[in-house]
C-alpha cells in the first residue's frame, strides 16, 4: 500500500524529469545542427569570397602599380567618344577610358572632367565577343572586369555602361540664357 | 502656380504626418481617445494632400510645365502622353514623391482596415507608419524637392528654387521646351513602367506589419494579434516585391540586349533582400499561430524585412555603391542613413526591453528534429543566410574593404554563382519536405514513407531525361531536387481532393474547389511552391543550357545555330511616329527547314542613344533571341546578328505568373468586406433577428 502511494507520487515528477531530459537531448540536437549550418554557410561565404574577389580600381592606380598586369580586376573609367571603334562582324569593341578621381561630388561633371583633361591617365580597353552596348558614348562611365595584358590594354570580359550626363544629372546651364540674350 | 500648389500640399502633409506621430503616441499614453482620433484623422489627410501634390506633379508633366525642373529633366516636347505621365516616377524626386504616395495609401488603408478590430495597436501602429512618411516627406521638401523651378539670377546664372528669389527672373517658355531632357529611352518599356510602382508597393507593403509589430512591443498587446492584423498586409507586400522582381527581370532581358535577366547587381540585390526576409517571416508567422513560438524570432525577421527595405532604398538612392543602376549620387544619404540605423536601434531596443522583462517567451519548446516548425526553422535560417550572403557580396565586402582595409573591392558574379545555388538547393529540398511533416512531431519512417510517392514520381521524370541523354549530371541533381518541391505541392492538393471525394463523394472539380476555399493560406501556399518550382526548372534550363552564335550575312543568306536558321530578307529604314529612326533587319527564322516566324530585330535611333530591340521568338520551349548588331547598307548589303537560344527560359515568367495566382488565393479574404461592414452587417442582422 505505502509503496504505491509513493509510486503514485512520485510518477508524475519522473515524466517530468524525463521530458526536461528529453527536451535538453533535442536542444543539444538543434544546437548541434544549428552550429553545422552555420559553418557550412560561413565556409561557402569564404570560399565564395576568395574566388569572387576582385579589386575596384580607378585607371591611373591600374597602370602604374604592375601588381596589377594578369591579375583580374574591375575597373572604372571615363570613355573618350573618339577613340570608340567597333567591328561589328567580329564583335570587337576597342576604348580608351580615363582616370575618374577617387572623390567627387558630381558624377557627371567628375566624368566629363576626367575626358576633357589630357594629363589624366589612360588606357586602351579591348572586349571581345560583346554587342556594343547603346549607353558606349563620350564621357559615359565604364565598369569593366577584365585584366591588363603585357601589351598595356586592358583585355575585358564584362563591360558595363552608365551615363549620367543624359539624364540623371542634367542642368539646363547656360542655354537657358544664352539663347534668350 | 502648379509647383506652388504641390509643394504646399507636400508641406501640409508632411506637417499631418508629424502631428499625428505626436497626438498618437500622446493619446495613447494618456489614455486619451479624442487625441487618439486627431491623430487618426490627421493620417488619413495626408493620402489627400498627397494625392493633390503628385497630381499636380502629373497635371505639369502632361502639360509640359518645363519651368519645373523635374518636368524639364523627364521629358520634352516630343514624348508621348503616357510616357509623361509614368514620368512621375522616371527619376529620384519625382519617384520619392510617388514612394510617400503609395506610404500613405497603404497607411489609410490599414487605418481603415483594422482600426475597429485591433484599436488597442493603432495608435502606436499609426505613429510609426506616419514616422516613416513623414521622413520620407522630408526628404521630398528639403533635399530632392520636385517643385524646383529653374530661375535666371542677374541676368548670368541659373538657379533651381520653388519660390522666386530676388531679382530672379523665368527662363523663356520657349527656352525651356527647346532644352528639355525626355525620357530615358531604357526607361521607354512596359515592364519598366509598372516595375518600378510595384517594387515601391512591396517596399511601403512592409512598413505596415512592421508598424504593427512595433506597436505590440509598445504597447504591451504582445498576442498574436499584431500577426493577425498585419499578415495579409505582408502578403500584399510580399506580392508586389515578387511582382516587382519578375517585371524587373523581363525588363532587363527585353531591353538590355544581353540574353539574361539577371546579373547579380547591388541594386537587384537591393531588391531581393527585403524579399528574401519577408518570405521566411511569412513562414515563421504560421509558427506562432498555431505553436506560440518564435515570437522574438517573427519580430527581428519584420524588423529584418523593414530595415532592408529603407537600406535597399538608401543604397539605391545615395550612390553608395558604384551599380549601373543606381540613381545618381545626391545629399539623400546621410538622413537616409541615421533613419536606417535609428529605427533599426529603437526597434531591437524595444525587443530587448520586452525580453528583459519576460513577456516574449515560447509557449513550447522545439521537441523533434523532423517536425514541421524545426523544418520551418531550417527554412528560415536558409532564407536568412541566403540574404546575409547576397548582402556580404553587394555591400559587405565592398563597404567594409574600403572603411577599414583602405582598398576598394567588389565580388563579381562568380561569389554568387558559388554560395547561392547551394543555398537554393537547400530550400527546394526543404519545400520538398516540409509540407509533409506534422506539427509537433514526425517520426522519420512517417516522413519517408510520406515522400515516397513523390520521389518514384520525381526519380520517373529524371530516368526521362536521362534517357533524353542532353543534360549532364548537376542538371538532373538540380531539376530533381527542384521538381521535389512542386510535385510535393501537387501532391499534397491531389491527397486532399481525393480525401474528401472519397469522405463526402464530391466531384473531382467541387473537391479541389471546396479543398482551397476551406484552407486558402495552405493551398494558395501550394500553388505557390509550384510557380517557385517553375521558375526553378527555367532558371536550371536557361543559365546552364544557353546557346550563342554570331554571324554576319549578306541579303539571302542564313545562320544555323542547334536546329534553327536564320534567314536574313533585308533591311528596312523607318521613321516612328514620335520622330526616332528606326533600322530594321527583316528576317525569317527556320526549324528543320520549315519557316517558323518573321522576326525584325532593329535599332531605334534617339537623339541621344540608339536602342537596340531583340527580336524574339518565344515558345514553351525556348526563346530564340536575336539582335541587330550591324549593318551595310553601302556596297554588300550585310547585317551582322547574335543569336541566343535560351532554353526553358519563358517558365520563369509562367511560373512568376503561377506565383501570383498563388499569392491571391492565399491572401483573399474569407469575408471580402471590411472590418466595420462586416460589424454593421451583424448588427443589421442582430436588429433584424430581435425585431
Amino acid at each position: 500500500m505505502a509503496q504505491a502511494q509513493i509510486g503514485e507520487w512520485e510518477k508524475p515528477l519522473a515524466k517530468e524529469l524525463l521530458k526536461a531530459q528529453r527536451n535538453g537531448r533535442e536542444r543539444l540536437k538543434f544546437l548541434i545542427g544549428g552550429v553545422l549550418i552555420l559553418a557550412a554557410v560561413a565556409y561557402l561565404v569564404l570560399s565564395g569570397t576568395i574566388a569572387g574577389i576582385q579589386d575596384f580600381v580607378m585607371v591611373e592606380k591600374l597602370i602604374n602599380d604592375p601588381a596589377y598586369v594578369g591579375k583580374t580586376v574591375r575597373l572604372s573609367g571615363a570613355v573618350i567618344g573618339e577613340t570608340i571603334m567597333y567591328d561589328s562582324k567580329n564583335l570587337v569593341i576597342e576604348f580608351t577610358i580615363s582616370n575618374i578621381p577617387d572623390k567627387f561630388d558630381n558624377l557627371a561633371v567628375a566624368l566629363q572632367n576626367a575626358v576633357d583633361n589630357p594629363n589624366a591617365a589612360r588606357v586602351k580597353v579591348r572586349v571581345e565577343n560583346e554587342v556594343k552596348p547603346d549607353l558606349l558614348q563620350h564621357a559615359a562611365q565604364a565598369i569593366l572586369t577584365g585584366k591588363l595584358g603585357e601589351d598595356g590594354v586592358f583585355h575585358a570580359t564584362e563591360l558595363l555602361l552608365k551615363c549620367p550626363t543624359r539624364f540623371e544629372e542634367a542642368h539646363p546651364g547656360l542655354s537657358l540664357i544664352h539663347s534668350e540674350a | 502656380m502648379l509647383a506652388e500648389v504641390g509643394f504646399i500640399a507636400t508641406f501640409l502633409a508632411f506637417v499631418a504626418a508629424l502631428y499625428a506621430v505626436v497626438v498618437s503616441v500622446y493619446g495613447a499614453q494618456t489614455r486619451s481617445n479624442s487625441l487618439v482620433l486627431s491623430g487618426r484623422n490627421a493620417a488619413l489627410s495626408t493620402v489627400g494632400l498627397l494625392l493633390v501634390a503628385c497630381g499636380v506633379l502629373v497635371i505639369a508633366l502632361i502639360i509640359g510645365e518645363y519651368h519645373i525642373s523635374y518636368v524639364w529633366r523627364v521629358s520634352d516636347p516630343s514624348t508621348p502622353i503616357f510616357f509623361r505621365i509614368t514620368a512621375l516616377w522616371g527619376s529620384q524626386e519625382g519617384s520619392l514623391l510617388f514612394w510617400s504616395l503609395l506610404m500613405s495609401v497603404f497607411a489609410v488603408g490599414a487605418i481603415l482596415l483594422n482600426w475597429h478590430s485591433d484599436r488597442q495597436l493603432m495608435p502606436y501602429a499609426v505613429a510609426y507608419m506616419m514616422a516613416t512618411l513623414a521622413f520620407f516627406l522630408g526628404l521630398s521638401l528639403f533635399l530632392e524637392n520636385p517643385f524646383e523651378r529653374y530661375w535666371i539670377v542677374g541676368g548670368e546664372q541659373v538657379v533651381e528654387a520653388v519660390f522666386k528669389p530676388a531679382n530672379a527672373m523665368a527662363p523663356s517658355a520657349e527656352n525651356l521646351a527647346n532644352t528639355a531632357k525626355g525620357l530615358n529611352p531604357l526607361l521607354r518599356h512596359f515592364g519598366m513602367i509598372i516595375h518600378p510602382p510595384m517594387l515601391y508597393l512591396g517596399f511601403v507593403g512592409f512598413v505596415i506589419p512592421f508598424a504593427f509589430a512595433m506597436s505590440a512591443l509598445a504597447s504591451g498587446d504582445l498576442s498574436t494579434n499584431w500577426i493577425k492584423a498585419t499578415r495579409r498586409w505582408a502578403l500584399v507586400a510580399w506580392l508586389f516585391l515578387s511582382l516587382g522582381l519578375i517585371l524587373g527581370g523581363r525588363w532587363a532581358y527585353d531591353v538590355l540586349g544581353w540574353g539574361g535577366y539577371w546579373g547579380w547587381d547591388p541594386v537587384e540585390n537591393a531588391a531581393f533582400l527585403p524579399w528574401l526576409i519577408g518570405t521566411a517571416f511569412l513562414h515563421s508567422v504560421m509558427i506562432q499561430e498555431k505553436r506560440g513560438m518564435l515570437k522574438v524570432w517573427n519580430l527581428f525577421l519584420v524588423i529584418g524585412t523593414f530595415s532592408a527595405v529603407i537600406f535597399g532604398t538608401f543604397a539605391t538612392r545615395s550612390g553608395l555603391i558604384d551599380s549601373v543602376h543606381s540613381f545618381a549620387r545626391s545629399g539623400i544619404g546621410a538622413p537616409m542613413f541615421i533613419f536606417w540605423a535609428s529605427i533599426t536601434i529603437i526597434s531591437v531596443g524595444l525587443i530587448l526591453w520586452r525580453w528583459n522583462r519576460g513577456q516574449l517567451h515560447d509557449e513550447h519548446p522545439f521537441t523533434n528534429l523532423l517536425s514541421r516548425e524545426a523544418l520551418f526553422i531550417l527554412n528560415n535560417v536558409i532564407f536568412v543566410a541566403l540574404a546575409g550572403a547576397i548582402f556580404w557580396g553587394s555591400f559587405g565586402a565592398p563597404i567594409i574593404s574600403e572603411l577599414f582595409l583602405n582598398t576598394n573591392i567588389t565580388l563579381g558574379t562568380d561569389y554568387y554563382m558559388q554560395v547561392t545555388p547551394p543555398l537554393f538547393l537547400a530550400m527546394y529540398i526543404l519545400m520538398g519536405i516540409a509540407p509533409l511533416s506534422a506539427w509537433g512531431a514526425t517520426s522519420l519512417w512517417r516522413l519517408g514513407s510520406a515522400l515516397l510517392v513523390p520521389l518514384v514520381l520525381v526519380g520517373g521524370c529524371a530516368a526521362l531525361l536521362i534517357a533524353t541523354g542532353i543534360p549532364p549530371m548537376i542538371a538532373i541533381l538540380g531539376y530533381g531536387v527542384v521538381m521535389l518541391a512542386g510535385v510535393v505541392a501537387l501532391y499534397e492538393i491531389y491527397r486532399g481532393t481525393a480525401a474528401r471525394r472519397r469522405g463526402l463523394g464530391e466531384s473531382w472539380g467541387g473537391a479541389l474547389v471546396a479543398l482551397f476555399g476551406r484552407n486558402r493560406r495552405r493551398y494558395g501556399g501550394y500553388v505557390i511552391h509550384v510557380g517557385v518550382t517553375i521558375i526553378g526548372i527555367g532558371v536550371i534550363g536557361s543559365t546552364l543550357f544557353q546557346k550563342e552564335t554570331q554571324q554576319t550575312l549578306r541579303v539571302g543568306e542564313s545562320l544555323q545555330i542547334e536546329d534553327y536558321q536564320l534567314r536574313y530578307d533585308g533591311f528596312i529604314e523607318a521613321i516612328a511616329e514620335d520622330g526616332r529612326r528606326m533600322e530594321i533587319a527583316d528576317t525569317t527564322l527556320l526549324r528543320h527547314g520549315r519557316e517558323i516566324a518573321q522576326l525584325r530585330p532593329r535599332q531605334d535611333l534617339y537623339p541621344d542613344m540608339p536602342m537596340t530591340i531583340a527580336g524574339q521568338h518565344s515558345t514553351f520551349e525556348n526563346d530564340v533571341y536575336i539582335l541587330l548588331v550591324g549593318w551595310e547598307t553601302v556596297g554588300e548589303d550585310s547585317a551582322t546578328f547574335k543569336v541566343y537560344i535560351n532554353p526553358l527560359i519563358n517558365l520563369v515568367w509562367y511560373g512568376g505568373l503561377i506565383l501570383i495566382l498563388g499569392t491571391f488565393i492565399a491572401g483573399w479574404p474569407n469575408d471580402p468586406a471590411p472590418a466595420r461592414v462586416r460589424e454593421r452587417r451583424a448588427t443589421k442582422i442582430h436588429a433584424e433577428s430581435t425585431a
